[in-house]
């Protein structure tokens, strides 16, 4: 099956790869005799459910590891290397690239149950095994008066794992920086079954391992850095009768000296899926709504930038409300996160981007991405952390009744309009296998080349997580 | 999900199912919220995980006898759909495809035979009466019981009280305000007839009249839920009968579990002949907590009398309740009306305490890490009291508080209610 079908399908057509039966049963063997029968699924009915992402299904993996040490991830990947099949890593499966999504046959590392986690308020970090749940950091570290800023969306569910190998952002990340800025040291298996422990010195090779989507290798523990919280927190609510008038007030803001912890953009169609859940009283008619929060130590000036951006939405044409109680704005907070499942009340499906734009350019691409969605057949909704620049165009659909390329197709446009305007593919999702074959668009050839000698040099075999990221080599043709 | 269910040979059922599995997006939001998830660590155990098994199961790619491990885990406690932004209704799911797929299961003779003597025993309260009794007897032997015997007996409460027959009208008092209508329940009259009686004098207190209509039974929600759907429909059929909304202000039900089944009714029927009636039924039922709420709201409720000194209750969330029916504010708003009462919340309060209908005996050993678990929860709070509104739970967190050694009261939310009105709070 072509990757462009596999990644606009959840059915079921890949499940049941033809001949895996016996080489399932082997492997289940292998594994159950280094770690016993509680940690080895090798039912078809378990190895069925870790087949698929948030956003992708792919291949029945021949057997699935629920690690509870390191020492068991590192006797799971040399019983895989000695059977010569893939390995996948898998945290909670929240992704939205595919990356957890198998492409085929293998072992898939589910880190669901490697959940140790310590703190140390007196060196401000945490230890984290891979499959503890990201918010479990920040309510383990606030006793101690710290907290743990990356804030993905998803991160009641998703894993430090998986947020460090997506290298996951968040409303936070606009002032804070994103998950990989918090990483002091990594313990990681290689694809031979060694285990490593990096720090960020001299060569920063833990910084090659966030953000490398499981390609690289497994990452088993991780020393994160925590911060006191800010003291004080305000936050608004605007909106605004037209998209890009929306963004033009984030740079306005921005312009005006305004550095808000937040800022965070939602379309018309989102707000009425989130309203639909929430029953919040969101403004169902405007075009765009943005949150912001400002914070700090110092009241007056936590107030003061408020302040600048109410003033800067205001010129822009929008429409002001500042939450009243703390409450009310961690209401709005909680608006802003069910944004994206709350959009499949639309249709059951979506082709999920992820685009970076530098701010400049911000309001022409809302716009010209807005023209693109009012073109086509399908539902065309926009959120996302608009101060970094951050937007998740959604393509949103009915496999069943619409046309998977039709979507990609669109899907691609879309990307276009980020690159050409100085953009990226990714800010935050990562690559997967969604955005693979848009590679080629945004990164220059030597560049590829580059990150291929990279995981050549990593993951000679090319066992962990195939497919994803890096394009195939195109064969050349001589003449 | 896309999926490829053949809606065409499943009926009304089918087309439920197909767009609850439709609605998912597989985005796992709902993972944190699930007991078998938090308990297990794994995704067949997980909401999300359950409702691929339901797909392949139905779509014929996957034998029911490898998916029902899984399925058989579940709760049913719904915690899953509070937290599922895309609206999935995945109750109305796995209560669908538990009707559809009993009749195919292969059970042991030792297992039929369990669970037809809880469905004949849940509906007929002078049935269950005995059998609790007996139950009583075989207590001692509780250690030297296999598991699943032993689950049944910790479930009974230390003294089987005796049966109190309910009036069949309660006349208001004082001056009428309404007229309702009110589901006795079936083992609740047996285990805690107190519940009744005392939701019967709270609602006579705020002038409102109760008819207990003839010819109503078991709402049908246990059958229905361990997949006896015939067994349930005929439930259903004759409460449908008993019962006629245009004569009540309101059905009243102050059980969780019963009331919401009597909601589930449209759904059970659904694309049947009674679905209309069904629905016109459906639109009146209401726990006793969200009817007394709305006497509170419009300040017609007869304030209760204080409490003769600071109390504090933990309230505990009946999935039932909290999930099913999303009622929250309102019991703790009737709590909160009694002058002295303070309302605690408890940890890890959206999980369920394992008790979940008929969940203890079919998979005794996570009920009884979930109802330890609750337990240890509510007892961090050191309340006074400890109040619910679903006998099941109430039987399930008594048992476990005991266990852990503290005497702390639990109550019916109607019961604390009644004491304070009968100034015994
Ligand atoms: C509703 C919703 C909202 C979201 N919002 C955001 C958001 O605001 N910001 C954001 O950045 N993301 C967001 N995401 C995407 C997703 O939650 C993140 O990418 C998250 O970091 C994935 O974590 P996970 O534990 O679910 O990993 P998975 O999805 O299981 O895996 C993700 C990738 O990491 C790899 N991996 C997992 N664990 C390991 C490990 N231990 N070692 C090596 N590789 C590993 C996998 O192979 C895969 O390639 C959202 C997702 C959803 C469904
Ligand atoms: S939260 Fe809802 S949509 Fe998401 S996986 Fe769970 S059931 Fe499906
Ligand atoms: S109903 Fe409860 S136990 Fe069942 S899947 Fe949902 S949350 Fe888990």
């Amino acid at each position: 099956m072509s990757t462009e079908k596999l990644a606009l399908t959840t059915n079921s057509g890949a499940r049941k790869p033809a001949s895996a039966g016996g080489a399932s049963t082997a492997l289940a063997a292998d594994l159950t005799r280094a770690l016993g029968p509680r940690k080895v699924l090798s039912n078809l009915s378990e190895r069925l459910n870790y087949r698929y992402d948030a956003i992708q299904f792919g291949a029945t993996p021949l057997a699935v590891v629920l690690p509870e040490s390191t020492e068991d991830v590192v006797a799971a990947v040399r019983a895989a290397r000695a059977a010569g099949v893939p390995i996948v890593g898998r945290g909670a499966a929240s992704g939205l690239s595919g990356g957890a999504a198998p492409l085929e046959p293998g072992l898939v590392i589910s880190f669901t149950r490697m959940t140790r986690l310590s703190i140390h308020p007196e060196r401000r970090e945490a230890t984290a095994q891979a499959g503890v749940v990201t918010l479990a950091v920040t309510e383990a570290a606030k006793p101690h008066g710290l907290i743990y800023p990356p804030d993905p969306a998803s991160f009641r569910t998703s894993t430090i794992g998986g947020n460090l190998a997506e290298n996951a952002g968040g409303p936070m990340c606009f002032k804070y920086g994103v998950s990989g800025d918090y990483v002091r040291a990594l313990e990681f298996v290689d694809v031979d079954g060694e285990l490593h422990r990096l720090t960020r010195d001299v060569f920063d090779l833990a910084g090659l391992l966030i953000g490398s989507e499981g390609t690289l290798g497994l990452i088993t523990e991780a020393t994160l850095r925590l911060i006191p919280p800010p003291k004080f927190t305000r936050t608004l609510m605007a909106h605004f009768p037209e998209v890009g008038a929306c963004a033009e007030a984030v740079s306005r803001a921005i312009a005006a000296g305004a550095v808000p912890s937040k800022l965070e953009f939602m379309d018309r169609a989102c707000t009425n899926a989130v309203e639909d859940y929430l029953h919040l009283g969101l403004p169902r008619d405007a075009e765009a709504v943005l949150l912001v929060d400002t914070d700090g130590e110092d009241l007056d000036t936590v107030q003061d930038e408020l302040r600048l951006v109410e003033e800067a939405c205001v010129a822009s044409g929008g429409t002001v409300r500042r939450a009243a109680t703390d409450e009310e704005g961690a209401l709005l907070w909680r608006a802003r996160r069910s944004v994206s499942p709350a959009l499949g009340r639309i249709r059951p499906q979506r082709m999920n981007e992820d685009i970076v734009v530098p701010r400049s350019a911000l309001p022409d691409v809302v716009r010209e991405i807005r023209a693109l969605g009012d073109a086509s057949p399908f539902p065309v909704v926009q959120f996302g952390h608009i101060g970094d620049g951050n937007l998740h165009p959604n393509i949103l659909f009915d496999p069943r009744r619409e046309d998977a390329h039709a979507v990609h197709d669109l899907a691609h446009r879309i990307a276009l309009v980020a690159i050409r305007h100085g953009g990226v593919l990714s800010g935050e999702h990562g690559i997967g296998s969604m955005k693979r074959d848009f590679m080629r668009d945004a990164v220059d050839p030597e560049t590829l080349a580059a990150l291929r000698g990279v995981k050549r040099a990593l993951d000679s075999s090319g066992a962990l997580n195939p497919g994803k990221i890096l394009p195939a080599e195109e064969v050349m043709v001589d003449g | 999900m896309n999926n490829e269910i053949p809606v065409q040979t499943l009926g009304g059922q089918g087309e439920v199912m197909a767009h609850a599995v439709d609605a998912c997006v597989h985005c796992g939001f709902c993972l944190p919220a699930c007991p078998t998830y938090a308990l297990l660590g794994d995704e067949m155990d997980s909401p999300r995980g359950r409702i691929v098994l339901m797909k392949e199961v139905l779509e014929g790619g996957l034998p029911l006898a490898d998916a029902a491990p899984h399925l058989d885990r579940c709760l049913g406690c719904q915690a899953c759909v509070t937290a599922c932004p895309s609206g999935v209704p995945y109750g109305e799911l796995i209560t669908a495809f538990r009707g559809w797929s009993e009749p195919q299961r292969q059970r042991s003779a030792f297992d039929r035979s369990k669970r037809w003597a809880i469905l004949k025993a849940l509906p007929a309260p002078k049935l269950f009466s005995v059998a609790a009794r007996v139950g009583q007897f075989a207590k001692p032997l509780a250690p030297v019981l296999p598991a699943a015997l032993r689950g049944p007996l910790d479930l009974l409460p230390e003294t089987v009280p005796a049966m109190q027959p309910s009036p069949k009208v309660t006349p208001a008092r004082g001056v009428q305000r309404g007229r309702v209508a009110f589901l006795v329940g079936c083992a609740q009259q047996a285990l805690a007839p107190n519940f009744n009686a005392a939701t019967l004098r709270v609602l006579a207190r705020n002038g409102i009249e109760v008819v207990i209509p003839d010819g109503q039974g078991c709402c049908g929600a246990a059958a229905l839920h361990t997949g006896a759907r015939d067994e349930a429909l005929k439930l259903v059929r004759a409460n449908l009968d008993a019962f006629h909304p245009d004569d009540f202000d309101a059905i009243l039900s102050n059980a969780a579990g019963c009331g919401a089944g009597l909601k589930e009714y449209p759904m059970v029927l659904h694309g049947e002949p009674d679905e209309a009636r069904a629905k016109a039924f459906a639109a009146k039922v209401m726990d006793i907590s969200e009817y007394l709420n709305t006497l509170l709201q419009h300040g017609e409720l007869e304030p209760p009398v204080p409490a003769s000194r600071p109390l504090t209750v933990a309230y505990h969330d009946a999935c039932h309740l909290a999930h099913a029916q999303g009622v929250r504010a309102a019991p703790r708003a009737l709590l909160r009306a009694i002058p002295g009462v303070t309302v605690l919340e408890v940890p890890e309060g959206d999980l369920c305490c394992g008790s979940a209908g008929t969940y203890n005996l079919e998979q005794p050993e996570l009920a009884g890490q979930l109802g330890a678990r609750k337990a240890k929860n509510i007892l961090s709070t050191t309340p006074d009291l400890i109040a619910s509104g679903n006998i099941g739970c109430h039987t399930q967190i008594q048992s476990h508080v005991r266990r852990q050694g503290s005497p702390t009261p639990v109550l019916h939310t109607i019961e604390i209610l009644d004491r304070a009105y009968r100034g015994e709070l």
